[in-house]
């Protein structure tokens, strides 16, 4: 919700904080802020409304209100306590068909207007909030609904016609099949037809029976307001939250009157609106109120609850006095009255969030502050379970991690398999894995040829995880445990199955069971579930050490180039002399140096080492390194080292 | 024989293990593949909620299922099911793997892995989750730790939380700077009371945090993607 910060003077009065002080009292005590911006001269503070205070806070009055509750200052001047002093007209009717989907529905008429641009303090207020200015009378209507969060459309009362003296409203749902015109959506040119399922809410000229609106969600070009307009019928309604929701979710639509329905804003809020804009247009565009209808048929008030103080501390962890609470709660403009030990609450009419004893309860703590809150430490108690799985995979990780095996975690996600998803994220991911098996080979593929630049001589990788299968009835899963190695960058030969059986052994040996393993192209896969659940219960975890700092640094996905360097040098010559001579003449590019080789005739020594290069930005090729190790070359010599 | 490396996830899953079992924490588990009873319904959201919207959620076709499953969207289902399988006082954490319907960036995967905390008894209030938090975070990074609460909302908490913590006195880059980590709050009466727990008898603070987020702060990783793709140029990092 952007929040336009002299907008709120209009309710605060000009000893408002500024937008800083107010970022830091609503992060704490209210709600987060995304930032602050100036915007059309205006300073605008994007603040984050929390989903159980979208149904009063998507307006400036409800921040202005939460801001004067924080401050413990009423509001200056608040429209949503002003007596309405509308008169009563009987030139509109409104018929209902669903109370429940439409509790409320208001219509005033007003004669006499002037349609021309809004002043500019309105377009610039718009403009702040990145509306667009449209004309004084759809202007109103918008800025109402910023002002104190009621949607509102204006009809031109001269285009809806007027049948045995009443134009004639009706809130009915669709039918299966009929066709309803929707003003185009913000940068799009057409207008857009859709065709109804029949579960949506239609306002409809009930004249004609034509559908003029899909309530609560988007109006139509039915008697649009232009230049022309003179006399204008004015509606402010209610619509049920989540019909609204699923309205407007369904056919693609959320904008600022949706969200405001979807959230529940108040439907005590009408009439206020009502009076709102006809104040406004009166003011912008002359002409007078002729009088409103207001059909409420279904009232909902706030609850009375019961607020024990004892609770209250109990949960937040602090020892109010009961004054302190009450004090609190009246800051929100919660009724409360004390009887014994307990307050019977009543939140304002305008907030449909407080409803049971821990709403208050949060109200009190936030607005006390909850970094009055201090820490407690729970006392220790000692372990009642120890989770099997875990404790078998640490067991499982220790062997394999010695034997050379490095853990990888891979997607749940394929592109095949025997459990499939209603919607997937894309093709190639649009079922669940039933085994582990198919991921290693990929794995083990793609890491066969990084050998050199990892300066391990072979690839050997292990996952543990969740798959996947069905039953008759439902998605089953269970963990499963694959290993596997290629000692070939070529790939897989069948030398491989002979050492992955050694390691199958050596895990049998510390788990002390057979392991029913399947072996495909020397992956070992088994279904760990059932290895876990038949040994017996663990005692005690094995302590954990410490993590080392690591100092993680991205890598790079260029390929790596390799050349071998050999030489003679004179015997007790040490490897990690002869390894910073090499490296300093490599250069940056060079990412390791592996000792490969080393054997003793005759007084000298021959060492061989592996460098392998590689740039963050490109693919080397030849023509770089070549003169790279020229210069290796050219080093290795001047130490009197005789390559070959 | 060169050793092989521990993925850092599973890594950091030991560690946190170690540092609540100590105080008396249980590792608990719960399916990926959930009933939407139990990733939705059980944890006091409304039936028309928008989390449960399409884009969010992975969906099992309801061909193969007699009741709506989904591929669970956080750990707090486990909560409900460890509630209903045990009396209180109630202490668990559970890390595991959980999946969303979403674009991936290098902050976001469609998998990633949270960390859900649980502590259900007689009297337990903010305090405690406050001191709880405090505990593990001063372990985990090694350095005393300062946490804060910021009001918020999840529809299984009331009162709800953001918590950022700060480290102290610490060379590490995270140290002195206030870092948002994680989401809380009381557990709400009516997941309380759904999964037979008594809210007029019990309270209990619930927390969940992205471990793949806490990957990023402890090691500088630049795209937590790459926790997935088993490369081992990354992996053998750690």
């Amino acid at each position: 919700m952007l929040v336009v910060h002299d907008w709120l003077t209009d309710y605060i009065g000009d000893a408002i904080p500024s937008a800083e002080a107010l970022e830091k009292l609503l992060t704490f005590h209210s709600f987060e802020i995304e930032g602050i911006e100036t915007v059309a001269g205006h300073e605008v503070i994007d603040v984050d409304v929390l989903p159980n205070r979208s149904s009063d806070c998507l307006c400036h009055r409800g921040i202005a209100r939460e801001i004067a509750t924080l401050l413990d200052a009423p509001l200056q001047n608040d429209p949503l306590t002003k007596e309405i002093t509308l008169a009563e007209t009987d030139v509109i009717a409104v018929d209902i068909e669903d109370a429940k989907a439409c509790p409320r529905f208001s219509a005033s008429l007003m004669t006499g207007i002037k349609v021309k641009d809004s002043p500019q303090w309105l377009q610039d207020r718009l403009r702040a909030l990145g509306q667009r200015p449209i004309n004084n009378i759809v202007d109103a209507t918008n800025y109402v609904m910023y002002a104190i969060g009621q949607p509102l459309h204006a009809y031109d009362a001269d285009k809806f016609p007027q049948v045995d003296g009443k134009w004639q409203f009706s809130v009915r749902y669709a039918k299966e099949g009929e066709v309803v015109s929707l003003i185009a959506e913000g940068g799009k040119d057409e207008d857009r037809d859709i065709t109804l399922k029949g579960t949506e809410l239609l306002i409809v000229d009930a004249s004609s029976n034509t559908p003029i609106g899909l309530a609560g969600v988007k109006g139509g070009r039915f008697a649009g307001v232009d230049a022309s307009t003179t006399k204008i019928i004015i509606e402010a309604a209610h619509f049920d939250a989540s019909l609204t929701r699923t309205t407007a979710r369904g056919l693609g639509i959320v904008i600022d009157a949706s969200k405001r329905f979807e959230n529940e804003c108040s439907r005590g809020l009408p009439m206020f609106a009502q009076q709102e804009v006809i104040t406004l247009i009166t003011s912008i565009a002359g002409g007078a109120c002729q009088g409103v209808i207001d059909e409420y048929l279904e009232k909902k008030e706030n609850p009375e609850v019961v607020v024990r103080p004892s609770a209250v501390n109990g949960l937040l962890g602090l020892s109010l006095s009961t004054p302190e609470m009450i004090s609190l709660l009246e800051r929100t403009g919660t009724m409360v009255t004390q009887t014994e030990d307990v307050l019977v609450c009543t939140g304002p009419w305008e907030r449909t969030d407080l409803s049971i004893e821990v709403d208050f309860t949060e109200e009190i703590g936030r607005i006390h502050g909850l970094d009055a809150i201090e820490s407690v430490m729970p006392a220790t108690v000692p372990l009642t379970e120890m989770n099997a799985r875990h404790y078998y995979s640490e067991q499982v990780r220790e062997v394999l991690i010695d034997l050379g095996f490095s853990e990888v975690i891979t997607s749940s996600f394929c592109k095949k398999d025997t459990v499939q998803l209603r919607n997937a994220l894309a093709s190639d991911k649009g079922c669940l894995r039933s085994s582990l098996t198919t991921g290693m080979h990929d794995v083990l593929d793609k890491n066969a040829g990084f050998t050199d630049l990892l300066g391990s001589t072979d690839t050997r990788v292990f996952e543990i995880g969740t798959v996947f299968d069905k039953n008759d009835n439902m998605v089953i899963e269970h963990v499963s445990l694959a290993f596997g190695l290629r000692t070939k960058v070529s790939g897989y030969t069948p030398k491989d199955d002979a050492h992955l059986l050694q390691v199958v052994t050596a895990l049998e040996e510390k788990l002390g069971t057979k392991l029913d393993v399947t072996v495909d192209k020397a992956v070992a896969e088994c279904n760990f579930t059932n290895v876990f659940e038949s040994l017996p219960a663990p005692v005690a975890y094995a302590p954990v050490a410490v993590a080392q700092e690591i100092a993680y640094a991205p890598f790079s996905v260029h390929p790596a180039m390799t050349r071998d360097i050999a030489m003679w040098v004179t015997e007790g010559t040490e490897v990690i002399e002869v390894e910073k001579v090499l490296n300093g003449a490599a250069g940056d590019l060079r990412v390791r140096t592996t000792h490969v080789d080393e054997f003793s005739k005759d007084g000298r020594t021959s060492l061989a080492f592996r460098l392998v290069f590689q740039s963050m930005d490109t693919t080397l090729t030849d023509d770089e390194v070549n003169p790279i190790m020229d210069g290796v070359y050219k080093a290795a010599t001047e130490q009197d080292w005789e390559t070959r | 024989m060169q050793k092989g490396h521990q993925h850092p996830l599973t890594q950091m899953i030991s560690e946190i293990n170690s540092i609540f079992s100590e105080i008396g924490f249980v590792f608990a588990e719960g399916p990926e593949a959930e009933t939407e009873h139990y990733n939705f319904d059980q944890l006091n959201f409304p039936p028309d909620h928008p989390a449960r919207d399409m884009q969010d959620t992975f969906f099992f076709r309801q061909k193969d299922t007699s009741e709506p499953m989904v591929l669970r969207t956080h750990t707090s289902p486990v909560q409900a099911r460890y509630m209903e399988s045990h009396e209180p006082p109630i202490r668990v954490i559970v890390p595991g793997k959980v999946f969303r319907n979403e674009a991936t960036d290098a902050t976001h995967e469609a998998q990633f892995h949270q960390l859900e905390g649980l502590y259900v008894d007689k009297g337990v209030h903010m305090g405690h989750l406050k001191g709880t938090i405090e505990h593990f975070f001063s372990k985990f990074f090694g350095s005393e730790t300062e946490i804060r609460f910021r009001p918020s909302f999840f529809p299984f908490v009331e009162p709800g939380v953001e918590i950022d913590m700060m480290l102290k006195g610490s060379d590490s880059k995270l140290a002195n700077k206030w870092i948002e980590v994680m989401g809380a709050g009381m557990v709400h009466p009516n997941v309380l009371r759904d999964a037979g727990v008594d809210p007029e008898v019990y309270s209990g603070f619930a927390f969940g945090m992205g471990i793949d987020r806490l990957a990023v702060m402890k090691y500088g990783i630049n795209d937590v993607r790459d926790l997935y793709t088993g490369d081992l140029r990354f992996i053998n990092q750690f």
